[in-house]
């Protein structure tokens, strides 16, 4: 004993201010103990608490006057052996948790100095718990006992420090406040790093409004219901039980019971039986003049036996009475029975019903127990219902089921998951900051370490890709054999229905068996309307199968069809909203592929729908471009024919062919983009280059050329349907939407412009991506323009030469150079110029791009591709050029 | 002036009247602190608009501190209720609404109601633990600015003829809760072995001013602990017991 020799005794701020640099010295040591040392330290005290249990009861009645002996006796036992069992395995120290996959860490780190305050009802076992929770978790504590128990309180928190000392923890771990004073419990909550606080309502507001993090817990007023289907006899010992234990001081234990009128007499029978003694109403009277004064509880009942307090009040009762019971009606607060009452007096209701019964249970908790706790004595078996019911109606944060609640309410008594605890959270409704019984969890702070991992991506296309010249009707015969299809819906627009390219497809089916029927009304930029009336004759028809034929509108409209076809009660606005990633949207994509098979056929080189995830459709009504992306709407099968793209007039040619380019471009560009994506962008534009003037120049008989262009928009198609694309597009689409420019000449006047905003070393802000790590886009330029053997010897060299081979092919097609050549209403252009940038920046599109684009920089990018005569300009930097 | 007619005796101060004049004087015990500080009380309350008895000088006759203030023409509202026990709801009434009307009058220089019975606690000779929780229940209140007239009670309400009333004694002025200030008046009809009346007016102020009957039950401990301070020996066991109460755990 040492230690309290060194003790100055703390009775002002003086002595106050010399213990907590104490502490606060011990605790710095303290948190750097490993977690085997501390576990040693944390047996070695709990051992040392349960050996002192019976002295410390003894003191605790003696100096409290209130309680019984023995009951404290199993309190401070509980207090020692079920925190320490419940947390001996508990890791507190350093890392406790790690997914290493995921890069994640979770370290516990101690708070600090806390400081508890200790009731008087429980000030022994409160204060082992209390002590045995903060070695556990390598914190210093410092005590403020209640005067009116400061010595036994004290006594414990000596114990567990001595303990703790001597099996190595540093001394003066464990403090306490000597003399205690408002003005020092007070000094002691601003100080410390965290307030454990259990005690009144006035202790506990004082802890919250401290300013320092407090977990204080509410008052209690327990109502025990006894519905009609209890077992009667366990329900009556069970609340005897729980009500006598400690005379009744435990803040959970039952303060009325609610017994269903049907049985109600046989329970009353019960509890005299079992020693209980009934008021009469003129006791009833005297015992309710006694327990209350002006509202608030007198001090004089509180752990003292029944016998004594009915002799307070002049009502004579045999000396081994276990509880007195009040037979009341009213359960608001101008009945004294109905308040919480820390002794062995009881309530007792009788209910209409069980409805009745939650009414009052309701009433007494939200008067005197918000967020505490309840308890209900039933069948579980034959009243699930009125479980589900009583469960979800009492707000209370511990709702007990046939158990004593005092002892149920300290949990791993009588349910073996409930955490063994002496602080009960109240949750919000107590005003608490908890609402769970209070452990070691509360009492760390863990720290997350977080290691930068990668997003998972993906390559995806159809399940099935048929290409070659002529490969038509060899991939429908799957149709019959592999899939025996019935019925085929073609949809296409009207031009190409009208010179015959449906046929080859109908004769197939024809041939095939399969009944067929098409719909030929698409229009470029297809309208919501044409889908639905699209939609409407495949609902009539019911094909199995779907065939789209066309470019990028028919094919589109196709998909959209098909959604509608399968899902009705599909809403637009949903599907299109905007998203950051495609795996976590907000929406959920239809199934699709329940009804009908997709496939796709291109008649021109470009688009690449037939192997996207993407369709735009427009609402008529608004002009509103609905753009959706879900892998859903990837067709099952995609035909790529030479045999459909001959014919194709120049200007589709060009346009289609420069769309694909910009595909591969900003695919490769792309902050998703993939060795997978790249090799088939590179791929796509290295053809394009070579084919596109030939497919231009001689369409109608160039096989080669027009089979190269083909694969190659198919291949681009497959990139930016995984890599997805960037802010070119977003700013085409628009340009498209104000001024009708078609999407592929829209794309071929924004290009040269997104290269040089894209290619910036020190853009003003990069696209958030783990895997885009760094502005790389330059570089990613230079490789496509290696790969293309333009020349250059550096990076900056390479763009230039990629930006000049860009152009010189958009010419060669006979793509005009700015979009003043296609939109000369230049007031028109300005006037509208700030809406189109706003949507714009907004377009599904823009999230890919790896240079997260200002609107005021889209901007400036529309303004030079209009004039063409300047380009874009970054801000001033301070950093070189590398 | 001419000091004969006495028109109301306390222990250690005598009231007279001479003409529209009323002369508090009071005896050698009284400190010159307290008096001036009675007189500070009444003029700021004065200045809040409150209908009080203007306050005209502080003076000394004969040796002794006196306070020169109005003269207020009519019966004190105790006198009326034993005159008139049928018309209690009416007089009880009167009470409650003119101490509301003061409780929304500001007087930010006046002493806080906490810091006065954080003092007075500390005065009982209640055991350390008692004043301990004293001390918490206390310090647990909000803290609010109204003013408190501190020993409201229906002898210190005067109606005048023409049914104004008229609030009188304001040395124990403070700025606070209503609630502690209702509390006290509700001790003082208690003391004054009045229960029946007490239950009644405090039923009354909570339900006219919408207050939580707890809230005002809270502050009792308080208010007692501070009536303790002083020391008649008739009060002591009855204060003793209300202050001997459990706080909820």
């Amino acid at each position: 004993m040492g230690l309290e020799n060194k003790r100055q005794i703390v009775e002002n701020v003086e002595t106050f201010d010399s213990m907590l640099a104490r502490v606060k010295e011990a605790e710095r040591i303290f948190s750097t103990f490993p977690q085997e040392k501390v576990d040693e330290i944390f047996k070695a005290a709990a051992i040392a608490a349960n050996q002192a249990r019976v002295p410390l009861a003894k003191l605790a009645v003696e100096e409290t006057g209130m309680g019984i002996v023995e009951d404290k006796v199993i309190k401070n036992n509980y207090a020692a052996e079920y925190i320490y069992n419940a947390y001996r395995y508990t890791k507190t120290c350093g890392v406790i948790e790690e997914d290493k996959a995921f890069g994640l860490k979770k370290i516990a780190e101690p708070i600090g100095v806390i400081g508890a305050v200790i009731p008087t009802t429980n000030p022994t076992s409160t204060a082992i718990f209390k002590t045995l929770l903060a070695l556990k978790t390598r914190n210093a504590i410092i005590i403020s006992p209640h005067p009116r128990a400061k010595k036994c309180t004290i006594k414990a928190a000596q114990i567990v420090l001595d303990a703790a000392v001597k099996a190595g923890a540093p001394e003066g771990i464990i403090d306490w406040i000597d003399v205690p004073s408002l003005e020092l419990t007070n000094l002691l909550m601003k100080k410390s790093d965290i307030i454990l606080a259990t005690g009144g309502p006035g202790m506990v507001k004082a802890a919250y409004s401290s300013g320092k993090p407090a977990l204080g817990v509410g008052p209690g007023n327990t109502p025990a219901i006894i519905d009609e289907s209890a077992d009667i006899v366990l329900a009556v010992s069970s609340i005897i039980h729980s009500k006598t234990f400690d005379n009744g001081m435990i803040c959970a234990s039952e303060q009325s019971v609610i017994v269903d009128k049907k049985i109600y007499e046989e329970v009353k029978k019960e509890f005299l039986y079992r020693g209980c003694y009934f008021l009469n109403e003129e006791e009833t009277e005297k015992v309710r003049k006694t327990i209350l004064i002006n509202g608030t509880l007198n001090a004089r009942i509180v752990g003292q036996k029944a016998h004594d307090i009915a002799a307070l009040a002049g009502v004579e009762v045999p000396l081994g009475t276990k509880v007195l019971i009040g037979e009341v009606t009213n359960y608001d607060l101008s009945e004294e029975f109905a308040h919480e009452k820390l002794s062995p007096v009881l309530a007792m209701y009788k209910a209409e019903n069980i409805e009745d019964a939650f009414v009052k249970a309701e009433h007494l908790i939200a008067d005197g127990g918000y967020g505490h706790t309840s308890s209900i004595y039933l069948n579980v078996h034959t009243r699930q219902a009125i479980l589900d019911e009583f469960q979800e109606r009492m707000k209370t944060c511990r709702i007990l089921v046939n158990t004593p609640s005092s002892f149920g309410g300290l949990g791993d008594l009588y349910n073996f998951k409930l955490t063994p605890s002496l602080t009960l959270g109240c949750g919000s409704w107590g005003g608490n900051s908890v609402s769970e019984n209070v452990g070691v969890k509360h009492l760390i702070n863990i720290k997350t370490v977080a290691e930068r991992r990668e997003n998972m991506l993906w390559f995806r296309t159809p399940e099935k890709v048929y290409i070659k010249k002529g490969c038509l009707p060899v991939a429908l015969n799957e149709l019959k054999e592999e899939m025996d299809k019935k019925r085929a819906f073609i949809v296409t627009d009207s031009f190409l229905y009208k010179n015959g390219y449906t046929k080859p497809i109908e004769d197939k089916l024809n041939e095939l068996g399969i009944v067929h029927e098409t719909f030929f009304d698409v229009a470029p930029d297809p309208s919501l309307a044409s889908a639905q009336a699209g939609a409407k004759q495949m609902a009539e028809f019911k094909p199995d199968v779907i065939i789209a034929l066309g470019g990028g509108s028919a094919m589109d409209a196709g998909k959209i069809m098909w959604v509608m076809y399968e899902h009705p009660e599909v809403d637009f606005m949903d599907m299109a909203m905007r998203f950051i990633d495609i795996r976590k949207r907000v929406y959920k994509f239809p199934k699709m592929g329940e009804k009908a098979y997709f496939i796709a056929i291109p008649t021109s080189a470009g688009t690449g729908s037939e192997v996207t995830p993407f369709a735009v459709i427009t609402d008529q009504n608004t002009g509103i471009k609905y753009p959706l992306a879900d892998y859903e709407l990837m067709p099952n099968m995609a035909i790529v024919d030479t045999d459909f793209h001959m014919t194709a007039p120049k200007g589709l040619t060009a346009a289609s062919g420069i769309d694909a380019v910009s595909h591969a471009l900003e695919a490769i560009a792309s902050t998703m983009a993939t060795d997978y994506t790249d090799g088939l962008a590179k791929q796509a534009l290295q053809v394009i280059f070579e084919y596109l003037p030939r497919a231009y120049d001689n369409g109608l008989e160039d096989v080669e050329a027009r089979e190269k262009m083909a694969n190659a928009a198919t291949m681009a198609g497959m990139a930016f349907a995984n890599a997805f694309l960037g802010v070119c597009h977003s700013m085409a689409h628009k340009l498209g939407a104000f001024h009708h420019v078609p999407h592929g000449i829209a794309n071929a006047l924004m290009l040269e412009e997104v290269l040089r905003f894209n290619a910036s070393e020190q853009p003003v802000k990069m696209g958030t991506f783990p895997q885009y790590d760094h502005p790389h886009t330059l570089a990613r330029y230079a490789s496509v323009a290696d790969f293309l053997k333009l020349g250059g010897k550096t990076d900056e060299e390479k763009l230039e030469n990629l930006i000049k081979a860009v152009n010189e092919l958009k010419a060669r097609v006979g793509i005009k150079p700015t979009i003043k050549d296609y939109v000369p209403d230049e007031k028109d252009f300005l006037d509208r110029l700030d809406a189109m940038v706003e949507q714009a920046f907004d377009d599904q599109c823009t999230g890919a791009n790896p240079r997260y684009p200002l609107m005021e920089e889209i901007k400036q990018m529309y303004l030079n591709a209009y004039y063409g005569n300047k380009h874009f300009q970054e801000p001033e930097m301070p950093g070189k050029k590398k | 002036m001419k000091l004969d007619n006495v028109i109301a005796v306390r222990k250690n101060k005598t009231v007279y009247k001479d003409g529209d004049l009323c002369y508090k004087v009071f005896d050698s015990t009284y400190s010159k602190s307290d008096i001036l500080n009675e007189a500070l009380n009444q003029a700021r309350v004065e200045e809040t608009g409150v209908n009080i008895p203007k306050l005209h000088a502080v003076t000394v006759i004969d040796g002794k501190w006196a306070l020169v203030y109005d003269y207020i023409e009519g019966k004190t509202l105790a006198q009326l209720m034993e005159e008139n026990p049928d018309k209690l709801d009416e007089y009880l009434n009167i009470l409650v609404k003119t101490q509301m009307s003061i409780h929304k009058k500001r007087c930010p220089l006046l002493t806080l109601i906490k810091d006065k019975m954080t003092r007075k606690i500390s005065l009982t000779d209640f055991d350390t633990a008692t004043k301990y929780e004293l001390h918490t229940r206390l310090n647990s209140m909000p803290t609010h600015n109204k003013l408190c007239h501190g020993d409201f009670n229906p002898s210190n309400v005067i109606i005048t003829p023409d049914g104004t009333p008229y609030v009188i004694d304001w040395a124990h002025a403070t700025q606070g809760n209503a609630s502690a200030d209702v509390a006290r008046t509700y001790l003082l009809f208690c003391l004054d072995g009045q229960n029946k009346i007490a239950d009644k007016y405090l039923d009354l102020f909570c339900k006219l001013s919408k207050t939580d009957k707890r809230y005002v039950q809270r502050w009792m401990p308080i208010v007692a602990a501070s009536q303790s301070v002083k020391g008649h020996d008739n009060e002591r066991e009855f204060l003793r017991n209300w202050v001997n109460v459990f706080d909820y755990e």
